[in-house]
Order: C-alpha cells, then sequence, then structure tokens
C-alpha cells in the first residue's frame, strides 16, 4: 500500500460529523439528506423515488412488519422485513403511530395487489437505505 | 397487465435509485439507470415464462 493510499483511507475513515448528521436526516426524511446539502435534483429524484415507492406500498394494501413479542415463533422471521420497512424513517414511524398498514387484514392479504403491496414497502425501505448513504458520502467529501 | 404496469413502476423507480447512487458522471447514471430499467422488465418476463411452464 502506497503513501497516498494510506493518506486516503485515513480520510475516508474519519467522516466528520455533519456527514452523520446528513446521513440520519436522509434516513429520517428521504430526500432531505441531499436537499440540505443543494442537491436539489438528486434529493427530488430520490426522496421521490422513495416516497412513491412507499405510498404506493400503502395504497396497494401492502404491509408493514414489526417484531411482536406474542409471537415467540416468528418473532425472528418478522425481523429481517421490519429492519427493511424501517429504512422509510419517518414514514414508517408515522404509520406505526397512526396504525396504517400493521393490521392483519384478511380483505388488504385478499387484494391482488398485496404482495406488490408488500414488496414496494420492503423496497422503499432499503431503497431510503442507499440513498441515506450517498448523502453520508456526499457529506463526507467521498462522492461528488 | 396490472402487473406488468406494477413490475414497469417498480423496475422504473429502483432503476433511478441505482442509476444515481452508483455511478458519478451524468451520462453514465442515465445509461446504468436505463440499463437497470431493461434488466428488471427483460429477467421479470424471463423467469414469469419460466415459472408459467413449471407445473408445481
Amino acid at each position: 500500500m502506497g503513501k497516498s493510499d494510506k493518506e486516503e483511507l485515513e480520510v475516508g475513515e474519519s467522516a466528520p460529523a455533519r456527514a452523520w448528521l446528513m446521513g440520519v436526516v436522509g434516513w429520517l426524511c428521504p430526500g432531505f439528506g441531499h436537499l440540505l446539502q443543494g442537491k436539489w435534483l438528486r434529493a427530488l429524484l430520490l426522496g421521490g423515488a422513495v416516497w412513491i415507492c412507499f405510498l404506493t406500498g400503502l395504497w396497494m394494501g401492502g404491509h408493514l412488519f414489526i417484531v411482536k413479542g406474542d409471537e415467540q415463533s416468528s418473532a425472528l422471521l418478522q425481523l429481517p422485513p421490519m429492519i427493511a420497512n424501517l429504512g422509510s424513517g419517518l414514514l414508517y414511524i408515522f404509520c406505526w403511530s397512526m396504525g396504517v398498514g400493521f393490521s392483519d387484514d384478511l380483505i388488504n392479504a385478499a387484494r391482488p395487489t398485496y404482495e406488490y403491496g408488500n414488496t414496494f414497502l420492503l423496497v422503499a425501505g432499503l431503497l431510503n437505505y442507499l440513498a441515506m448513504l450517498d448523502a453520508f458520502d456526499i457529506s463526507a467529501g467521498r462522492k461528488s | 397487465m396490472r402487473h406488468f404496469l406494477v413490475m414497469t413502476a417498480f423496475a422504473g423507480l429502483a432503476a433511478v435509485v441505482f442509476g444515481i447512487v452508483a455511478k458519478d458522471s451524468k451520462k453514465e447514471r442515465i445509461v446504468y439507470g436505463l440499463k437497470v430499467f431493461a434488466e428488471f422488465l427483460v429477467i421479470g418476463l424471463a423467469l414469469g415464462w419460466i415459472l408459467y411452464f413449471i407445473p408445481f
């Protein structure tokens, strides 16, 4: 490893507090991590994609996952999709506080778009994790 | 038809994010985004037809 590589690695390891802040803001509110850094177009596209994905998922009757203590056998199975859903940040927390999308509704489950809705909700969270990391990298100076 | 539209919407949204996050220049982003979009559609259709012929 050359000297410049070592210097680059050291610079890369010490991300400023601002970068962490941008990452957290980007996670909490999709698109805002880029918006606060003046990346309007990127904020609109990334945030828009996540918001549309999430809202479309809810509209199609998708189900948001949460680990419940009463179902011990399936609690671990609920954890990975919950982590994916949690990527939507405040959208997930708002739905959780309002009780939207969490009920095991048989009418919703019978809809032909139910599984699509689940997938859209999961992917919205996962895409927002990518957007969050992008906002972090831009603020840390690792990306333009 | 509705399934295809939903798959197209899904591919479009994912391609936008992948394109922006993965590449650095504007041209690379557009090309990569279109490539991801096409891959989602083609692979989705191919898998759909493969599964159609599997009887179980």
